[in-house]
């Protein structure tokens, strides 16, 4: 197996694991959109509407994303705009801890307020580090095989 | 299999661009912009499923209460109807802010039309998570002020309207006063409520609530919200509970 091939190779387990992240964590929020909106207050950032919002959007906003990895479109886009998204994360659980807030993070369902030493933020960011991982060596090297990308790849002026 | 063809086509076209390059010669490209258009339409599509199924969804609030109330111990009965609803809320938890904002309006008809009676626990099981500790205890205690004051469907609501945040310090007394005031209160509401005059019976309904068997969960624990349909625990993940009890 050349090198190419192996990059391709690693690209596509990224792919495919930050597809299955947002498939799961998007489902699991979806069918409980009330623990989701719990799980969005409790960080206790946003006024009411903000959370209203945010718990309605994010389920499928997440789905759309592991639908668009799973087939490999616009891969370098959807990888920076799962990047941005798990940033986004990353603050919300950061803040969280920075304030002394005693919550879950709510990543793949459940949420919301726990015991104060119940909490798991370093797991939490070290998780959330992994994917960032993922979606980076996807900004840095997009191609990757079974893809519909390459299916389109780059038309050229004949 | 097209793609087969198609990828013989592509590494045909890679092997003379090469050729070209080595001569020194680029052919323009131009970038294709299918991809960026469906990514623009998958995520299109995911905010529109969720703005719709946010505005489809029930809101509580909306219509005038009209049934009567009244108050034994920690217990609220609410309307007279044939089926019988209990209800086991903390006014902390957010999980019971989302209850009251799912059937609040549902629950309030079905109230108002006479087909089901409601039963309201107040109890205080998350008295740790203000700072100080207590407020569960002080707004189940007010919640109770507000049967004889008159005002008990249009105050729990306001409760929870206004639920302060896990981890916060809560509402306080002066708060918990003004909202009763605002809503007319009659009587020595005030009085009521900053005395406490029914923490001991809020501590016996939330004791008595954490030991009964049947408002346990499957993990074998009393959470809130609880709620039975004439005595049977409510499984609320099926969101059409109330519409089926009522036929």
């Amino acid at each position: 197996m050349n090198r190419a091939r192996l990059l391709d190779l690693v690209g596509t387990l990224a792919r495919l694991g930050l597809a299955a992240v947002w498939l799961i964590s998007g489902w699991l929020k979806a069918v409980d959109p009330d623990q989701t909106y719990v799980a969005v207050r409790a960080y206790d950032v946003l006024p009411t509407v903000g959370v209203e919002v945010v718990a309605a959007l994010l389920p499928w906003l997440e789905l759309a994303l592991g639908v668009l990895l799973v087939a490999g479109i616009g891969t370098r886009l959807v990888a920076v705009l799962s990047a941005v998204l798990l940033l986004a994360f990353v603050a919300g659980v950061t803040q969280a801890w920075a304030r002394g807030l005693s919550i879950d993070c709510g990543c793949f369902g459940g949420g919301g307020a726990v015991e104060p030493g119940e909490t798991t933020y370093v797991q939490e960011l070290l998780r959330d580090a992994g994917f960032l991982v993922m979606a980076g060596w996807l900004i840095a090297r997009p191609h990757t095989l079974f893809a519909l990308d390459d299916r389109w790849g780059t038309r050229r002026r004949s | 299999m097209g793609g087969a063809s198609r990828g013989e086509k592509r590494r045909k076209q890679e092997e003379a661009d090469q050729r070209l390059a080595a001569a020194g010669i680029q052919r323009p490209q131009t970038p294709n912009r299918t991809p960026l258009y469906v990514v623009g339409g998958v995520l299109a599509v995911a905010v529109v499923v969720g703005l719709v199924l946010l505005f489809t969804r029930g809101t509580g609030g909306g219509v005038e209460p009209t049934y009567a109330t009244s108050a034994d111990g920690a217990v609220v009965t609410a309307g007279n109807g044939p089926i019988v609803v209990d209800v086991y809320e903390d006014y902390l938890c957010p999980v019971c802010e989302r209850f009251e904002e799912r059937y609040g309006e549902e629950m309030t008809t079905a109230l108002n039309e006479g087909r089901i009676t409601v039963r309201y626990h107040s109890i205080a099981i998350l008295d740790e998570l203000t700072t100080p500790p207590g407020y569960s205890t002080r707004a189940a205690n007010a919640a109770l002020c507000s049967v004889p004051a008159g005002i008990f469907p249009q105050y729990h609501g306001t409760l929870f309207e206004e639920q302060p945040a896990e981890g916060s310090a809560g509402l306080t007394d002066d708060q918990l006063v003004s909202f009763g005031t605002d809503l007319g209160a009659q009587g020595d509401f005030a009085e009521c409520v900053r005395s406490g005059a029914n923490t001991g019976a809020v501590q016996a309904a939330t004791a008595e609530a954490i030991e009964d068997p049947a408002l346990q969960n499957a993990n074998g624990s009393f959470g809130t919200p609880t709620v039975l349909l004439d005595g049977q625990r409510v499984d609320l993940n099926d969101t059409e509970w109330l519409q089926k009890a009522l036929g």
